[in-house]
């Protein structure tokens, strides 16, 4: 081994300290790259290998009831490859040993016995239904393994008022149910929402659907103009009371996976470019250092012959051990961390397989840019090492130039201490490094903040969802639209305290160019249980014909209270109208709009009805109620808004802690490999300043105050510019989480702030005073013998 | 008559700084023979180590002539002068710039590694007297020990000429004669033309030839008939 690659060996063992500091940020940017890149390209891959292989539809479109025929014309559109109708019907389900109903997507399968020729289930345990049975099903996967379902276990479906008991002949899984939610829901829950693939004839009976079918899926040909397709089907299927078509961007399952994909693709690209950048910093900052202290070493290479290219490689190649003890420490737990996070996903979503293939180009670009990094960072310094040139070189270097400037007039007249003094002068001595350490800093803090909001906003949704705008404890699904009449007959249940009718309409809102599908909510006026509340936190009640938005439906359709929108009906009559926008009300999940039963009826010119009840119950009686409904034949479905609200904060709490630990981690991380570093280079800069200080009868903690100050001065001036790029940085976040699935309301308490800055500062004061150490171990003979 | 190794014609150096010229070399002229041992002389800023920083190829000369041989190094570029230093000339500084984080023999290496024609490192370490210290770090060894390592690391690529700048300055006089002896064994031994700046009046008796300096110019050259051994000289 040649005597430089030694000295360049011992030089990263003298520095494995400041080294590893920095090793581990740009670890963790090579790691959250290594992770969100894997994770995206493992969801991207699976779900693209499912949706091929098991034909997943490009357009679905529900009617109230078409014939059959119908379904040659639409195979006709042109831009169609092929269309299939099925019947399709929520079910209340009674499953065995379970006192609370279920409920059950049932999905016709073709007369033939075949698999549908779209969204194909993949059969994962058993046989498909026979066609002819009128007991039989098949359901998918995780419902069973939810509920401990064996193939030919049986459970009781209420179809059409009538109980039937249904054996179970296989479990399948399919694309259009990787996130299986159901009616009403906000998570999955696989023990209470199942999909049951069951025999054509047998739905069509006992719905009535016989030659006809209510649900249609496509396929589209290469190039064809999903708008226009949609807009054709939306036309043949209006007289049979279409509700119009979507593509795949408005399917439940494929929409929450594409908010998931987008997520990690966001997370891939923001987050690791600021580790990189700190990281660079730190090399710049660490390198340049080394290399004022080896000025004579540099200078005395060059007198022997050493080539410009030598000596910058020297200094470079040094970087680079850090680099690669960062590289490789990302590496490992990036490639960890992908392998759980696949884990993690496995319980929402529900692939048959995960493709995770390593992704070797992930590992070679996050190795690449972190390479890369160090490389930049110690290039400028590299390159002014190399064009010292050596005679200059072998003198030692000029002290540094104070000037007398008005600054330090302002300083005299302060009266300030001699070391508060040295602090600052060395402050406004190396003002960039101070601004670049500064910044550094804040980025740490703001990284907490932008992450800490979560659980503000969290607890703020869940108040306003569950506490404010829905408190009933349980809404009750008709099969069907029902009179007010109804609801006398939810009140005779046991149990049932306080009932509310409710009324889900889709429609189609439109203002100019702009368009959203989604339901409008009628409800009596006065209602006590589900209502709208603004952002204020006020109930908010519209009397009149006004229509009530969503914060995110006035968004996305620039609406404003007073502005009149176009509302098209798409069940019923059909008929458009032109309302005005009464208000503006929150709401985080999904969209929304509302309106009251009186201004309802009055519009449509019809009797009141309603599609749900929403319900308190006493809960002595809850065992009875849960009973009663089972048998209840108008009713399809119920939703318990308080098992909602526990599997909500359970599964926030455990997802906001994770992320709340981890970028924890992060910002101390970063914190360490700036104020560790920036100590010890203070430490090597001053040891000959700090000796005499001690030589003059300064105690050790008197040096040491000069040490600690100068770095929690720049630690505490990065606060407030930490929490200004927080609270941007949190409003991006929030911003690139809002969907029309769910929003995110910026929630941030002067406790997110402290927080973020009590971890942070303790963490800069943690890594001062691990150096301080070295002040009490100072050799003052020595250091005031040595050259520089 | 002898080969002429060094040969300057109206060497001028001028530094500036702030608004102030600095003559450091006013016009010198010097011939510098091979295999001998020119001791040069003179009071503190009068232009000596700039002289040999520019024979030795570590700095440029604002204008006259330097030549190596055939070699005009006023003329050379940046590459071609690291070229000249690593192919000809071994250094030794007043505070011996030994790698504090290499031992003996790999400071040594550090030359052995990109000399063309190198002696071992061992041997050179055993030309200064210093084969028993052979894995010591710098910071093990006593000033003396360290500039002798400095001379075997000069002299490790078999120069032709050995610069060395005040290698007694920070040493008392029994190491310094040490080191004196050492870099007179080279001389002898091998052949190297060797140059040596000081201080110390005492040390110009062991010299072929002595220059002495003054306000940037040469103010004397003296032929010594007879030598002494380093041993000899006290100061
Ligand atoms: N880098 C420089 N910038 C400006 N002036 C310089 C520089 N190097 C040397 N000088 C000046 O050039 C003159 C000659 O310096 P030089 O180092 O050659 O003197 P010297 O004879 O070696 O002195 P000493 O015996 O003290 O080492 C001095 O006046 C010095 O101040
Ligand atoms: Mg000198």
């Amino acid at each position: 081994m040649h005597a430089l690659d030694k000295k360049l060996l011992r030089d990263f063992r003298r520095l494995w300290g400041q080294s590893l500091a920095i090793a581990l940020v740009l670890a963790c940017g090579v790691m959250i790259l290594l992770t969100a890149f894997g994770m995206y390209r493992a969801l991207d891959d699976t779900l693209a290998a499912f949706y091929e292989r098991n034909e997943f539809a490009d357009v679905w479109a529900m009617t109230e009831k078409a014939p059959r025929p119908l379904l040659t014309e639409i195979s006709a559109l042109p831009g169609v490859q092929t269309a299939e109708a099925r019947v399709q019907e929520y079910l209340m389900l009674d499953l065995p040993g379970r006192v609370k109903s279920a409920t059950g997507l049932a999905l016709s399968l073709p007369d033939t016995g075949a698999l549908p020729t779209l969204n194909v289930p993949l059969l994962r345990a058993g046989r498909l239904p026979d066609p002819q049975a009128s007991d039989e099903v098949m359901v998918n996967e995780p419902f069973a393994e939810a509920n401990g379902f064996e193939i030919g276990d049986t459970f009781e479906a209420l179809m059409s008022g009538q109980k039937r008991r249904l054996t179970i002949t296989g479990t399948a899984l399919s694309p259009e149910f990787v996130y299986a939610i159901g009616p009403g829901t906000l998570m999955p829950d696989d023990e209470s929402f199942g999909i049951l693939w069951m025999p054509q004839a047998m739905l069509a009976s006992a719905f009535d659907m016989s030659g006809a079918f209510n649900s249609v899926t496509l396929s589209l040909s290469r190039g064809a103009q999903e708008d226009q397709v949609i807009e054709a089907l939306d036309t043949l299927l209006e007289p049979y009371g279409g509700t119009g078509a979507h593509g795949r961007d408005e399917q439940a399952s494929n929409a929450f996976i594409a908010t998931e994909i987008k997520q990690l693709k966001n997370m891939a690209t923001i987050l690791p470019p600021v580790f990189f950048g700190i990281s660079a910093f730190l090399v710049n900052m660490v390198i340049g250092r080394i290399i004022a202290l080896e000025r004579a070493e540099i200078g005395l290479l060059k007198a022997l012959g050493y080539t410009d290219l030598h000596i910058a490689a020297h200094y470079v190649l040094l970087a680079g051990l850090t680099a690669v003890l960062g590289v490789v420490i990302g590496w490992v737990t990036g490639g960890l961390s992908a392998r759980w996070m696949a884990g993690e996903y496995a319980q929402y979503f529900k692939f048959p397989y995960l493709i995770f293939n390593v992704s070797y180009d992930a590992y070679a670009i996050s190795g690449f840019l972190a390479l890369l990094t160090a490389a930049v960072g110690a290039l400028r310094s590299a390159m002014g090492a190399a064009a010292l040139p050596p005679a200059v070189a072998m003198s030692p270097p000029a002290p540094p130039r104070f000037k007398r400037s008005l600054f330090d007039r302002a300083l005299a007249a302060l009266r300030l201490s001699q070391p508060s003094m040295m602090i600052w002068r060395s402050l406004f001595r190396w003002p960039l490094r101070a601004a670049f350490s500064a910044i550094g800093l804040s980025l740490a803090v703001a990284i907490m903040i932008s992450v800490g909001f979560f659980s503000y906003s969290m607890s703020s949704i869940a108040d306003i969802a569950f506490n404010q705008s829905n408190r009933e404890d349980i809404v009750l699904l008709f099969t069907k639209e029902r009179s007010l009449s109804a609801l006398e007959d939810i009140r005779t249940l046991p149990g049932v305290m306080e009932v509310e009718g409710e009324l889900f309409t889709p429609v189609t809102l439109r203002n100019g160019p702009l368009e959203k599908q989604l339901s409008i909510t009628t409800r009596g006026a006065g209602a006590t249980l589900a209502r709208s509340i603004d952002e204020a936190g006020r109930v908010v009640e519209v009397d009149g014909p006004g229509l009530l938005i969503t914060t995110r439906v006035a968004e996305v359709l620039r609406l404003a209270p007073g502005d009149s929108v176009e509302v098209e009906f798409m069940s019923g009559r059909r008929e458009t109208y032109s309302l005005t926008v009464a208000g503006v009300t929150e709401q985080f999940f999904g969209l929304g709009a509302f309106m009251t039963r009186e201004a309802m009826s009055h519009l449509t010119r019809s009797v009141p009805q309603i599609s749900v009840a929403n319900v308190t119950l006493d809960p002595t009686e809850d065992d009875a109620f849960n009973r009663a409904i089972k048998d209840t034949p108008l009713i399809s479905g119920a939703v318990r808004v308080t098992d909602m609200k526990a599997s909500f904060d359970a599964t926030v709490e455990e997802n906001i802690s994770i992320m709340n630990g981890l970028f924890s981690v992060v910002a101390i991380l970063i914190t360490v490999g700036l104020t560790y570093n920036s100590a010890r280079i203070q430490l090597s800069e001053r040891a000959r300043e700090l000796a005499s200080l001690r030589i003059l009868g300064f105690s050790n903690w008197e040096v040491s105050y000069i040490l600690i100050g100068e770095i929690m001065l720049i630690a505490a001036l990065a606060q407030p510019l930490g929490w200004l790029i927080g609270y941007g940085l949190g409003h991006l976040m929030a911003a690139s989480f809002a969907s029309d699935l769910y929003t995110i309301p910026m929630v941030l308490p002067p406790a997110a702030y402290a927080t973020a800055s009590v971890v942070v500062l303790g963490t800069a004061l943690a890594s001062v005073l691990l150096v301080r150490q070295r002040i009490d171990r100072l050799d003052l003979v020595s250091v005031m013998k040595t050259r520089e | 008559m002898p080969e002429t190794v060094f040969h300057t014609e109206k060497l001028v150096k001028t530094y500036r700084t702030g608004g102030a010229e600095v003559h450091a070399l006013s016009g010198v002229d010097l011939d510098l023979y091979a295999s001998e041992l020119t001791v040069l002389l003179g009071p503190s800023g009068s232009g000596k180590s700039t002289l040999l920083n520019i024979l030795g190829g570590l700095d440029h000369a604002t204008s006259g002539k330097v030549m190596f041989r055939d070699l005009d190094l006023t003329v050379q570029s940046d590459r071609a002068l690291t070229r000249f230093r690593r192919d000809h000339v071994g250094f030794v500084f007043q505070f011996y710039n030994l790698v504090p984080s290499l031992t003996a023999r790999e400071n040594v290496q550090m030359v052995t590694d990109i000399a063309p024609n190198p002696m071992r490192a061992e041997e050179a370490l055993e030309r200064v007297g210093m084969s028993d210290r052979i894995d010591h770090f710098p910071a093990e060894l006593s000033g003396g020990q360290q500039q002798r390592v400095a001379i075997a690391r000069a002299i490790a690529k078999r120069p032709e000429v050995l610069l060395c700048d005040e290698p007694t300055g920070a040493l008392d006089s029994s190491t310094g004669v040490q080191v004196l002896e050492a870099i007179r064994e080279i001389n002898e031994d091998l052949g190297t033309t060797a140059i040596v700046i000081t201080h110390n009046a005492a040390i110009q008796a062991m010299a072929h030839r002595v220059v002495r300096f003054q306000d940037g110019n040469i103010a004397s050259v003296a032929t010594n008939d007879t030598r002494i051994a380093p041993s000899e000289i006290v100061w």
